[in-house]
């Protein structure tokens, strides 16, 4: 299973990439040609939103928010969750994994605002090996950490990919040649990914109050 | 024939010519010699400056390759540390309003203020032991630790939590992207950790409120550890780039 999170949606359109062109519409586009190439893959892959205006999850009339994007991918329980992002600055792919320092593993009720801490060593796997596989397609990239919202409440490993464009046009990140390029070498990559994701250690009652990680605060605004 | 009243009349009237007119010419005498006075104060030497420029560095992005790299500029900076903290963020988001930048950014003033609150943070209680009751109706107040233990405890005596207010209209047009929103954090919290190390952590504020990104993508809610964030350090922590 794979999750993908075209951000933005409906109203908030991200950032003007060109004349014609904004964030939320290049990141349905490349969700759409990744989720065809991991299907004929194999994987079970779920969208977040499948157009412009975000899923409403249960109330009528209430918008997709952050916090219902990382409630749909923890749902899951998926081998990598992809939150995509457009920009005009930069070229190639920028990839990010959460700011976050590792803990020592989950904790029985997870801390949402952090849920991704005990996931971090699986994300910077992750991150690793979809930056050689970026290489190896001659795909120029930045590799780093960010903290962008939803990515520290999820539970699986996780990356923010943002796609910038292939050269000085801004225009070209809508060139379909290149997106295909950028879904085929992470597709290629969560290939070899599925066999190697590792849930994080599970720690119990007694470690959990040793290490420290959930407080009451926290505690109430568990994982749903 | 020139009647009597009308001589009198007539010699008032030049008496009274003749007295303004040396009133007029001493209050003139009197205007120019306060002119000259003024003159001569403005001819003194000016006060020496305050503060002496100094080396300070600041970490500056580059939005083509997502780095960030240290940089050191002559800057007279005040030696209150608010002050000093502000202009210090004054002078990095001056530099990337230049010309062929690598991190351009509009010109302006970003930020509105900066606190620096000693860490850990406290709340107060009232002291029961305190008899202050009897007159006034209230009781002396006791400092008292947050029971939140994570993350507003500092890692070295001394430690401080700036809270920088930023101005709406530098966030308002601030470009959106992930990493052009995250290069501008991090430069700024490098910066800080670089030339005030009893900067821990840092919270950012848009107009005195909490704001939830920067320009739709960096987080603005959570609390960020001062740290070095030159891509020397991004490297030993995993982060790199073709």
């Amino acid at each position: 299973m794979i999750v993908l999170d075209p951000a933005h949606g409906g109203v908030d359109s991200g950032s003007q990439i060109s004349d014609t062109t904004v964030e939320k519409n290049v990141t349905l586009a490349l969700a759409f040609r990744l989720r065809s190439l991991l299907t004929a893959r194999g994987f079970s892959v779920v969208m977040t939103r499948d157009e412009d205006a975000p899923a409403v999850p249960n109330a009528a009339g209430s918008a997709l928010t952050l916090d219902d994007r990382a409630g749909i991918a923890n749902h899951a329980h998926a081998a990598a969750c992809l939150v995509l992002h457009a920009t005009r600055r930069g070229n190639g792919v920028h990839l990010y994994r959460s700011e976050l320092e590792a803990s020592g593993g989950q904790p029985l009720v997870v801390p949402w605002l952090t849920a991704q801490a005990a996931w971090i060593p699986q994300s910077q796997l992750l991150e690793s090996q979809m930056t050689s596989a970026f290489s190896r397609s001659g795909l120029a990239l930045v590799a780093s950490s960010a903290s962008v919202r939803p990515i520290d409440s999820l539970t699986c490993p996780a990356l923010v990919v943002e796609l910038a464009p292939s050269g000085d046009d801004a225009d070209s990140i809508n060139d379909t040649d290149y997106q295909q390029r950028v879904a085929l070498a992470i597709a290629g990559e969560l290939l070899f990914w599925q066999n190697q994701v590792q849930p994080p250690v599970r720690l119990s009652a007694t470690a959990r109050e040793t290490v420290g990680q959930t407080t009451p605060s926290d505690a109430a605004g568990a994982q749903p | 024939m020139i009647q009597r009243h009308q001589r009198i009349l007539f010699w008032c009237l030049v008496v009274c010519i003749i007295g303004m007119g040396v009133l007029l010419a001493v209050e003139r005498q009197r205007g120019r010699e306060r002119i000259e006075a003024l003159a001569d104060e403005d001819q003194a030497p000016l006060d020496a400056p305050t503060a002496m420029a100094e080396t300070v560095t600041l970490d500056l992005a580059n939005d083509a390759d997502g780095s960030i790299a240290p940089a050191s500029r002559q800057i007279a900076l005040p030696q209150e540390p608010n002050a000093r903290a502000r202009a210090l963020i004054d002078h990095l988001i001056a530099e990337y309003a230049l010309p062929g930048s690598a991190h351009a950014l509009p010109p302006g003033a970003a930020v509105a203020e900066v606190f620096l609150v000693p860490l850990p943070l406290v709340g107060y209680t009232t002291d029961a032991t305190s008899s202050a009751t009897k007159d006034g109706g209230f009781r002396a107040t006791l400092p008292v630790a947050q029971s939140d233990p994570d993350p507003v405890q500092p890692k070295q005596p001394g430690g401080e939590l700036a809270v920088i207010d930023l101005h709406s209209t530098f966030v308002n047009q601030h470009p959106s992207g992930v990493e052009v929103e995250s290069l501008t954090l991090r430069s700024i919290l490098g910066t800080l950790h670089a030339n005030l190390p009893q900067i821990e952590q840092v919270r950012f504020l848009v107009d005195g409120q909490a704001r939830e990104t920067l320009a739709g993508h960096a987080d603005l809610l959570r609390t960020y550890p001062a740290a070095d964030t030159t891509s020397s350090a991004d490297a030993a922590n995993g982060g790199q780039s073709n």
